[in-house]
């Protein structure tokens, strides 16, 4: 469906160039919700802006349905409006000077469809999207979730074989940005059509994709599907990039039967995940609301005892630091059905199967490289 | 609890009474004094009786009418010509990937500092049917029977006006180019639109309130010009609204003035221009509407020019030669020779610093530059404070009545120099006991309404733009209102107060139709006496004048250029 290849952006000016992409291939799927995911600045936008034209790389190439759109090596590059694409914007780039039906209809009069098909279609596309009654209201007399809805509606309505979002629910508040995130999710997996979806934020990367990108300093970091990515991540990066994590310090010492045997300092435990890791592995992954707060002795492995230095309270969760051996501490993140209190003494279990083995330094860097060149 | 400023009654009302009675002094009086002098036999105001003769002989008059369809097709004329530059220029250098774009901003708003009434002498030394020089090469060369080009009609006014009012409509135009959100034009191109429909159904149409808005303005100047009409228009019969003014208060057969007449015409084009500033005021909002608020700021993508790179910036050098070098230039020349000669090599000899000795040890020509200055400082000053105070309480403040505040100081826009000039002579012969009469105070006065109405603007522009959280901020940190204003306020807009203030001074310094009506003996202007010493018949001493004064010119229009681009980065959001 979409084929990219290679990818590469740099930007130059007098004195700076900015590697915005360094170098970048995947291949989505038809009728996949693809999402690219990454801190600001990493290249996720870039990318997509690529796709749809709007940014003429510096090296790789691009196909859409299997047709070339863009060719460094063959000097190719297909304007934007031949492409067979449409794009939600971050800012909506909802047009003031038009009615809401203004603006949805414009793609299809681009297209030169005739205005009575254009009035059915773009009814239907209104209906959908639950903006019927608004077609000859002014756009920016909309409220943010309005004006959301006109944008999708708009980019619904072109029928290209790929929907590109550029952080489409970054502008609205929390509770709103839930509602269309679970709109969207829906819409898609009626009309069916191959989206590529940006975003910083990995619940929303989560909770809408088929399958994620991990982009980090302009580089594809890992791919996979959500819980691919969350349970079983393959990077230091992507582990603590999606969710929160407690990446602590170990060392392989044997086998056992569900994984392999490593020494942390707060004791032995077995890691199930990628056990294959062995010598190599210098992390393992744990999450906070992976760990059982239990109170007797039910497991044989993977138990252990501490003290709760602090609680957080949170309404859905309640977060707890607990100081276990050689005074390590540890995340512990449970529902709120037993409430405990900081000195308790509890009894912690790691289940095997949610210990991960990672291999290689944990990257903090998330800054955009920029290199000097020689003037 | 203390009543504090801006709960009280007294608190709501008090701004409001004491910038409406000043305001109400500087523009309702002189538009009544208008009103009431045309209804009188004598034109004076004060005098006995009432008539309506006055309207009738203006508006029985075919000459009446003329006079209306010239100013009209001058206005229009020159608007769309200085309309067709402007867009071009401010999409060059906003949109497009022009070269070397800091001289191409430059080379479009430095003929700012070419006063108006230079810009006409310039362009009839050069265009002059008789004595032109451009004429007189282009016969030599060509073998031309008679002069190619008339500067004296009606095109070759449009044409000299629409140069100079190029930098302004660049002004206006620029930054809705360059604030236009670029998503709204990728948005129509992923929406499969390419390039002209883009730019029909989009571009287009997010920019013409912007474009209304200059060309409303345009109009407006157009309408309200007296110099470069009154110098190439007066001596060859051809008059527009201001000119006809300042002939019927100065030179009207009878040496009589025929301030009744004057009130009676005057009221008719008020009634247009009071329209005009409506859409003009309309056109603004409708733009300011249209500035959409974006996350994140994507630079917009310069429209490559590809081969008319260089074309493009050639046509901004042939702007730049057509609006200041040649003009200047000759006006140069000019004021070296002893006597009016075009350039040539043989009166290269000939060449004196005699005029320009004469502008720095004649009493007359010192005097003036003191008064320019004196004018010149004291009304800007006065425009910037008071500027400040009315977008403050029309902007931030809960003050009561602030419309109207803000109407009567945006009113004057649509008043003619000219027309200021005669009702300000009304008044103060009324009230000649204060002594401002002949004095520079009434030019201060003058320039005073003239110039608040751009003042507020821009400044109701600067306080619009700083949050007001950040006053907030001052008041919940427990400072009073005259403290907040003083340590927060006035720094975070000071440059663009200075910038404000600096535009002013540079207008007051080339201002010439208020100036020239209530011109006495002590109170010539440097404009004044140069258009004296021009329609005298001394070109060489008025092109010496000229040449200090764009000299002035050139560096308070840098000055205010740098301000401007200061300005940017200042405490403002965004």
């Amino acid at each position: 469906m979409l084929e990219i290849n290679n990818l590469r952006m740099e930007y130059r000016s007098e004195h700076v160039s900015h590697l915005a992409v360094d170098d970048i291939s995947l291949s989505v799927r038809p009728g996949e919700f693809f999402t690219l995911l990454g801190p600001s600045g990493c290249g996720k936008t870039t990318t997509l802006r690529s796709v749809a034209g709007l940014e003429t790389p510096t090296g790789g190439a691009i196909s859409i349905n299997g047709e070339p759109v863009f060719s460094h090596d063959r000097a190719l590059n297909v304007p934007t409006q031949k492409r067979d694409i449409s794009m939600v914007f971050q800012s909506y780039a909802i047009w003031p000077h038009m009615s809401v039906f203004g603006n949805v209809a414009f793609p299809l009069q681009a297209a030169g469809m005739p205005s009575r098909q254009v009035r059915s279609k773009v009814d239907d596309v209104l209906s959908l999207v639950g903006l019927a009654d608004y077609a000859d209201r002014s756009a920016t007399q909309l409220s943010g979730g309005q004006q959301q809805r006109v944008a999708v509606a708009r980019a619904f309505v072109k029928e290209a074989a790929i929907l590109l979002l550029d952080e489409p629910l970054s502008n609205l508040d929390a509770k709103l940005r839930e509602q269309m995130r679970r709109e969207m999710r829906h819409l898609q997996k009626r009309v069916g059509t191959t989206s590529i979806y940006v975003t910083h934020d990995q619940d929303e990367a989560l909770s809408l994709s088929d399958r994620i990108a991990v982009i980090d300093g302009g580089n594809l970091i890992e791919l996979g599907t959500p819980t691919e990515l969350y349970l079983k991540p393959k990077s230091t990066f992507t582990a603590s990039f999606i969710g929160q994590a407690d990446l602590i310090e170990c060392q392989v010492v044997g086998k056992a039967a569900d994984g392999a045997k490593v020494r942390t300092p707060f004791g032995e435990l077995i890691a199930g995940v990628h056990p294959h890791l062995a010598g190599s592995a210098t992390h393992v992954l744990v999450r906070p609301e992976c760990v059982e707060l239990i109170d007797a002795a039910t497991h044989d492995t993977n138990t252990f005892d501490g003290t709760i230095t602090s609680v957080m309270f949170s309404g859905k969760s309640v977060e707890y630091h607990v100081r276990l051996a050689n005074d390590f501490e540890i995340t512990v993140q449970t529902p709120p059905i037993v409430l405990r209190e900081a000195g308790a003494s509890v009894r912690m279990h790691i289940p095997p199967e949610r210990c991960v083995l990672l291999a290689g330094e944990r990257r903090t860097g998330i800054e955009p490289r920029q290199t000097a060149v020689a003037a | 609890m203390k009543a504090t400023a801006g709960s009280g009654f007294a608190a709501r009302w008090a701004p409001t009474v004491l910038l409406g009675g000043i305001l109400f002094y500087l523009v309702a009086v002189p538009l009544i004094v208008l009103l009431v002098s045309s209804v009188k036999p004598t034109g004076l105001p004060l005098d006995q009786g009432w008539t309506l003769s006055n309207y009738a002989r203006t508006y029985s008059d075919p000459k009446f009418y003329e006079l209306v369809w010239t100013t009209f097709r001058f206005a229009v004329g020159a608007s769309l010509l200085a309309l067709s530059i402007g867009v071009l220029m401010a999409w060059l250098v906003e949109r497009t990937d022009l070269p070397a774009k800091g001289l191409v901003r430059v080379m479009v708003i430095l003929p700012m500092a070419t006063p108006p009434l230079l810009l006409a002498i310039g362009w009839i030394m050069l265009l002059s049917p008789r004595t032109g020089f451009i004429n007189d090469v282009l016969v030599g060369t060509l073998g031309l029977e008679g002069a190619p080009f008339d500067i004296f009609s009606l095109s070759g006014m449009i044409f000299v006006e629409a140069l100079s009012l190029v930098p302004s409509t660049f002004l206006i135009l620029s930054p809705a180019f360059r604030n236009m959100d670029p998503n709204l034009e990728e948005a129509a191109v992923t929406s499969g639109a390419g390039f002209w429909l883009m730019l029909r159904r989009i571009v287009l149409p997010l920019l013409l309130p912007a474009i209304l808005a200059a060309g409303a303005f345009l109009m407006i100047v157009g309408f309200v010009v007296f110099d470069i009409p009154g110098i190439i228009g007066m001596p060859v019969g051809i008059f527009v609204l201001a000119s006809h003014i300042v002939y019927l208060a100065h030179d009207a057969a009878g040496g009589m003035s025929q301030y009744g007449l004057i009130s009676a015409i005057a009221v008719f084009f008020l009634a247009i221009l009071f329209l005009l500033a409506w859409t003009y005021q309309r056109a603004t909002r409708q733009a300011g509407r249209f500035v959409t608020v974006t996350g994140k700021n994507f630079r917009p993508r310069p429209f490559q020019l590809k081969g008319w790179r260089w074309p493009a910036f050639g046509i901004v050098v042939v702007y730049f030669m057509l609006a200041t070098v040649a003009p200047i230039g000759i006006l140069t020349w000019a004021s070296l020779m002893p006597f009016y000669a075009s350039p040539s090599w043989e009166m290269l000899q000939n060449v004196t610093l005699a005029n320009h000795e004469a502008f720095f040890s004649n009493r007359r020509a010192v005097q003036a530059a003191q008064n320019s200055v004196i004018i010149a400082v004291v009304a800007s000053t006065l425009v910037a404070l008071l500027s400040v105070l009315i977008s403050w309480t029309v902007v931030r403040s809960k003050a009561a009545g602030k419309k109207f505040i803000d109407i009567l100081s945006f009113m004057p826009i649509a008043i003619p120099g000219v027309m200021i000039g005669v009702a300000l002579i009304y008044v103060y012969l009324v009230f000649s006991w204060t002594g401002i009469y002949g004095s520079v105070w009434i030019i201060v006065i003058a320039y005073l309404t003239t110039y608040i109405s751009f003042g507020s603007r821009a400044t109701h522009g600067v306080m619009t733009q700083l949050h007001p959280d950040l006053e907030d901020a001052a008041r919940t940190s427990g400072a009073g209102w005259l403290r907040s204003m003083w340590r927060v306020i006035v720094p975070l807009t000071l440059p663009a107060i200075l910038a404000v203030w600096i535009w002013v001074l540079a207008h007051c310094m080339r201002e010439l139709s208020s100036a020239l009506l209530l011109q006495g003996n002590n109170n010539r202007t440097v404009p004044v006496l140069l258009y004296n010493y021009w329609s005298g018949g001394q070109p060489n001493r008025a092109a010496a004048v000229g040449v200090w004064l764009v000299v002035a010119m050139l560096v308070v229009v840098s000055l205010w250029q740098f301000l401007v681009s200061r300005s940017r980065v200042g405490g403002a959001k965004g």
